[in-house]
């Protein structure tokens, strides 16, 4: 069996047209994200005149109004991009990282290693994630940005984690594989180079369908003052900042909550569309 | 059990003495003819729902810090004697009988209390002065740990010379023995406490379901989201017009708002945040109520390294705390926080306060000077990070908030921000009140934003400052002989006039060494709703007065029944 | 059956016990001692310090420390909250009807509204009812619940005043009233954060649903049944939804994790009274105990929501009980 033919894969997406749509979307926020510091009007930090610039509607100046600070709402949009997107990208990644190490060492082991680690994800599966964070967070005051990564991702790798020991197990007997181990291939180099490219796009799906829940678990942390820690923007504490002035300010809360919106279901699209694009059951 | 049986009956006898003095009102208002009830005049009833965004704590006064607390106490309990409205502090003339019906100065270290014999406790118990020499003990044992203990210092001794008489004997003659005799305690009933050990009595029973002499009693609370309180109809002052007050839990001050204005509440303390005083002014059914502002908010700087050993890495530094104070522009602050109300403190006291003035000397605001002192003193950047060093150290350190509040939070921003252009890197900490009190007690802080309703006389300052409060509330262990004894010296002249250069001084040298920020002091003026009349608001305690609010008949609501 | 029900029960205990245990060791991995920090007060002398370790059992070995926590909270003895004074299990115990019952209306709801959404998705599959709505589900799932929240609050709560902005019940009233009309109160209160939970669960639902349905409808019984000639609605209704409902059944179950997380954050948009909030406070509050408390007894929910759900998938699909 030989990897998914990627090209039929490819048109399959290019004729998505909402699901390339989508994608273009997803570039370009990572862009604007990564180019926050050229793109960004103002400093995100910088309070101009917090008695005259004070919650200014939008305006040619700033483009999306200024916050009870008088700092520039589309600047902090912007670098809070980076915030979501990076911890989003990083946790996603860290997730199928060991997701697929998982899954892999299931697929790949002997019945009795295969037993102990899906029942592992079983019980894993069955654990209060925001809980657990919650409590991780609380014991360690002023957690890195890192540390909340890392726990999301701890907390998020068992979806994967089944998908890829479920492919890896049918690939193990397809006969190239045996071919290798006949020829004497320790599991490992086996793993990397036959299994990943089969499981690389199953991974890839599951990575990004998994972006957009954490960001919306990150911007939820934020939201309870447990994430990213003020004065530094993140979506989630502008949203918390700004819930006070709904009617007298709206675009402070409106405008993170619209781009997590924007943000989230372009991922979850792009990922829908991969998923039908790389899913051979599609196949006709 | 018993007493919370009783306190349960009471409150049932009280609902239905109230449902039927308003079925008679409503009888013989055909006929024009009000019936008055005793202590005031006029028809009684009526509910008054107070939002709140903190709970109350404890419910026994020697030990709550929260406001709902001292609310509460104040309703629940009474004093020997009250302040009225004027907030004389000075002049027996300032105050009117409470529990003690008179007294008398016998010489000038004496003064006695002669006791109202219809003073009841609300189990029926008479009020009795071994109940306040009981207080005084409770006060001042340093196993309740109370805040008021060093408030009490100049007091030597209370005892009952018989059932109805109470002597207090002070150290030394000011002009203030009435006011420290009565202000800061609440008189306490022996028969209920005697028994429990001291070190437990703020987590007993009684702390969650007190029973006081009031002219409110307890009736529940539910913690988390509302506390009752029901008049006392045998009230020997008098009964309060209403018939019940409640304390409705909304943590967050802008829900409490639409709570408000949604007509789940009739009343708000103090609305710093502008917008929301905005809302309010916007709805008909509501009117803002302004009093003397009495309130400060500030930071303290912890003068000590928080491992005790010694001086603290940046505070211990007057020059740093100075460069600190400069770089900060307080009047923004205050313009963006409140607009044109609210005011910038002189100093550790409010408008409210007499000592108040505009011409006191402060520091002024220069981030140029600041950044020089901080260049002087050895803090340079050297990194070009944006944050200066000194010997490897940054000069970063955390100030802890509490969650409660929203300006102090904002506030904090602000000036985070101010800091941030001279380099200095603060972090935010933002803790729940009982925690961030606690911390603020064992002295675990760098910087601490602490709010304070101020007593009605400017000797509080000594808890906050002056060395005698060091183990106290004087978080940030500041000492200053030279400011300790300008305040004594001021506590003891006689008359105002003179001891008002003498304060200033202090206010001044407090200043100088930039002991603290005085960040702000928010605009007091409480949201009340339009059916309540003869509402009048005691800066210091905003419902001293309360058992005067009343709402007529023709404008009562369906909870005012 | 019997041996399903046993395997899938004991599963759920090790699922429990791994909560635990993983929460003991969070505690545990802290800096500090958490246990000790609450506790303290002011200027407390060293022998009460080390009374506190003592009764804490700090000084004992870790094992014994584990042995004794597992052993507490099977007793139920969740430890004693610092702020409250109270036990943690009381404290719980107050607040967590109010989160099963906030969860419980919106999974019944998500699900009324999932279902009726894939139904009709299914049944115009490809047709631009199908499009909208799964626009409309897509924006639902891709929303963050406490913006939704805030949203809906907005609308309904201040601007139409049509329905109460915070809290569970109108608490000044009291609960004298009798039980209809405390029960109405309630109810008004949680129409605004059960339809938040419910339509950003709903969205997931029906993506899930949709899926579910059109597989089935295009299985071979119930093209049998399409020849034989019968109604499209008796189809649908009938066959292609009992197929797809042992999944959905799988669904519910596994949704009570995402419920327990979207509580949390709807709680406290709405100030709604339920663990979720009391856990959310008590980290402000550095109350381990509570937090703890909270994380077991959401794990418990979670392993019971999932074998209830998984008694319910082989109730309904013979297949699954003989594996």
């Amino acid at each position: 069996m030989s990897p998914p033919p990627l090209r039929r894969a490819w048109a399959r997406f290019r004729a998505h047209r909402t699901a390339v749509a989508a994608a273009v979307v997803v570039a370009a926020l990572c862009l604007a994200a990564l180019g926050a510091p050229l793109l960004a009007p103002a400093d995100p930090l910088a309070q101009p005149d917090p008695v005259g610039l004070q919650n200014r509607p939008p305006s040619a100046e700033h483009p999306l109004g200024t916050d009870r600070f008088s700092r520039d709402v589309a600047s902090r949009l912007l670098y809070g991009a980076r915030v979501s997107l990076g911890i989003g990208a990083a946790a996603a990644l860290l997730a199928v990282v060991i997701g697929a190490g998982v899954g892999l060492a299931a697929g790949l082991g002997t019945a009795a290693v295969d037993q102990v680690l899906m029942r592992s994800v079983d019980v894993a599966l069955a654990l209060p994630r925001v809980f657990l964070i919650l409590l991780a967070l609380a014991l360690w005051e002023d957690a890195p940005a890192w540390v909340v990564v890392g726990l999301i991702a701890v907390t998020g790798w068992f979806q994967t984690s089944r998908v890829v020991r479920a492919l890896a197990l049918r690939l193990r007997e397809s006969e190239f594989v045996q071919a290798a181990r006949a020829l004497g291939a320790p599991r490992s180099r086996l793993a990397v180079r036959h299994l990943l490219p089969h499981v690389a796009p199953a991974v890839i799906v599951s990575a990004t369908l998994d972006v957009g829940n954490i960001i919306l678990l990150e911007s939820g942390l934020s939201y309870l003052g447990l994430g990213v820690r003020a004065p530094a923007p993140s979506w989630g504490n502008m949203i918390l900042e700004g819930k006070d002035q709904l009617l007298s300010a709206p675009w402070v809360a409106v405008a993170p909550g619209a781009a997590l919106l924007l943000t989230v279901a372009a991922f979850n699209l792009a990922g829908d569309g991969l998923q039908d694009a790389l899913d051979p059951r599609t196949d006709g | 059990m018993s007493i919370s049986r009783l306190t349960s009956h009471a409150s049932r006898l009280t609902s239905h003495a109230s449902r039927l003095t308003s079925l008679a009102a409503a009888a013989l208002l055909a006929t024009a003819c009000a019936r008055p009830e005793a202590g005031g005049g006029g028809p009684t009833g009526g509910t008054l729902v107070i939002v709140t965004a903190g709970d109350a704590d404890v419910l026994f006064p020697p030990s709550g810090a929260s406001t709902v607390c001292a609310d509460i106490s104040g309703l629940v309990f009474s004093r020997l004697a009250e302040l009225t409205l004027e907030l004389n502090t000075v002049d027996d003339s300032g105050f009117r009988p409470a529990l003690a019906r008179s007294w008398e100065h016998a010489d000038s270290l004496t003064l006695v209390f002669h006791l109202d014999p219809r003073a009841r406790w609300h189990d029926g118990t008479p009020v009795r002065a071994e109940d306040v020499a009981f207080t005084y003990d409770v006060y001042l044992d340093t196993l309740v740990g109370s805040r008021f203990r060093p408030n009490l210092a100049a007091i030597d001794s209370v005892t009952a010379r018989d059932s109805l008489t109470a002597v207090f004997h002070f150290a030394r003659w000011y002009p203030e023995q009435l006011y420290d005799a009565t202000y800061h305690t609440r008189i306490l009933p022996r028969h209920l406490l005697d028994s429990i050990p001291r070190g437990r009595l703020a987590s007993s029973a009684f702390a969650r379901a007190p029973v006081g002499s009031g002219p409110f009693r307890f009736v529940r609370w539910e913690a988390g989201t509302i506390i009752a309180v029901a008049a006392d109809t045998g009230h020997f002052l008098g009964r309060p017009r209403l018939d019940r007050v409640v304390w409705r839990v909304v943590p967050d001050l802008g829900a409490g708002v639409s709570a408000l204005l949604a007509g789940e509440g009739d009343a708000i303390a103090v609305l710093p945040p502008r917008e929301l005083r905005e809302r309010v002014r916007a709805d008909s059914s509501f009117r803002m109520v302004p009093y003397a502002p009495n309130a400060l908010a500030f930071i303290s700087f912890n003068l000590r390294d928080r491992d005790r050993r010694g001086p603290h890495p940046v505070f211990g530094d007057r020059a740093v705390r100075r460069a600190i104070a400069m770089a900060v522009d307080r009047a923004t602050i205050v313009r963006s926080l409140f607009g044109a109300e609210g005011e910038v403190p002189v100093g550790p006291t409010a408008r409210a306060q007499w000592i108040w003035s505009d011409s006191i000397r402060q520091l002024p605001f220069d981030s140029a000077a600041a950044g020089r002192l901080l260049d002087e003193a050895g803090w340079r950047d050297g990194d070009g990070d944006g944050v200066r060093e000194k010997g490897g150290r940054p000069l970063r350190f955390v100030l802890l908030l509490p969650t409660t509040s929203r300006t102090r939070q904002d506030a904090a921003v602000l000036i985070q921000e101010q800091l941030r252009r001279v380099g200095v890197h603060m972090l935010l900490l933002p803790l729940e009140f009982n925690l961030f009190e606690q911390r603020g007690l064992r002295r675990d802080f760098d910087a601490i934003f602490q709010s304070r309703n101020l007593d009605a006389s400017p000797a509080g300052i000594l808890q906050l400052f002056a060395g005698e409060g060091v183990r106290h509330g004087n978080y940030g262990r500041y000492e200053s002989p030279v400011f300790d004894s300008l305040v004594h010296r001021a506590i003891a002249t006689p008359t105002r006039a003179a001891a008002r250069p003498l304060w200033r001084e202090a206010l001044e040298t407090l200043n100088d060494d930039a002991a603290a920020l005085f960040v702000f002091s928010p605009p007091f003026a409480a949201a009340v709703h339009r059916r309540f009349e003869t509402v009048t608001i005691r800066p210091d305690e905003w419902l001293a007065t309360v058992t005067e609010w009343s709402v007529p008949p023709r404008s009562r609501l369906s909870r005012d029944r | 059956m019997p041996t399903y029900l046993v395997r899938r029960f004991a599963l759920a205990l090790v699922t429990t016990a791994a909560a635990v245990a993983l929460t003991f060791a969070l505690v545990h991995l802290a800096p500090g001692e958490p246990f000790l920090a609450g506790a303290e007060e002011r200027f407390v002398p060293p022998e009460t310090i080390a009374r506190l370790r003592r009764d804490f059992g700090l000084d004992r070995p870790l094992a014994a420390q584990f042995a004794r926590y597992v052993a507490n909270v099977a007793r139920g003895d969740l430890g004693e909250s610092f702020t409250r004074r109270r036990p943690v299990a009381a404290v719980i115990g107050e607040t967590l009807p109010a989160t099963l019952l906030l969860g419980g209306v919106a999974l019944a709801l998500s699900f009324a509204l999932g279902l009726g959404l894939g139904v009709v998705q299914a049944r115009r599959a490809g047709g631009l009812a199908d499009a909208a709505l799964s626009t409309v589900a897509l924006a639902l799932a891709s929303v963050p619940a406490f913006w939704l929240g805030l949203m809906l609050l907005l609308v309904f709560g201040e601007w139409l005043h049509w329905l109460p902005v915070a809290g569970m019940t109108d608490a000044v009233a009291g609960p004298s009233r009798g039980w209809l009309a405390l029960s109405l109160d309630v109810a008004r209160h949680l129409v605004l954060p059960a339809l938040t939970l419910a339509l950003v669960n709903a969205a997931t639902v029906a993506r899930f649903h949709r899926a579910a349905m059109l597989e089935a409808l295009g299985a071979d019984f119930v093209r049998a049944a399409r020849a034989r000639g019968l109604a499209e609605a008796r189809i649908l209704a009938a066959h292609a939804f009992r197929a797809a409902l042992a999944p959905a059944i799988a669904l519910a179950g596994l949704s009570v994790p995402a419920l327990l997380t979207g509580s949390v954050l709807v709680e406290s948009v709405f100030g709604w009274p339920g663990m979720g909030r009391v856990a959310y406070e008590a980290i402000f509050a550095r109350d381990y105990n509570v937090v703890t408390g909270v994380t077991v007894v959401a794990a418990v929910l979670v392993a019971v929501g999932s074998l209830l759900a998984d008694i319910g998938v082989a109730a309904a699909d013979p297949r699954v009980r003989r594996a």
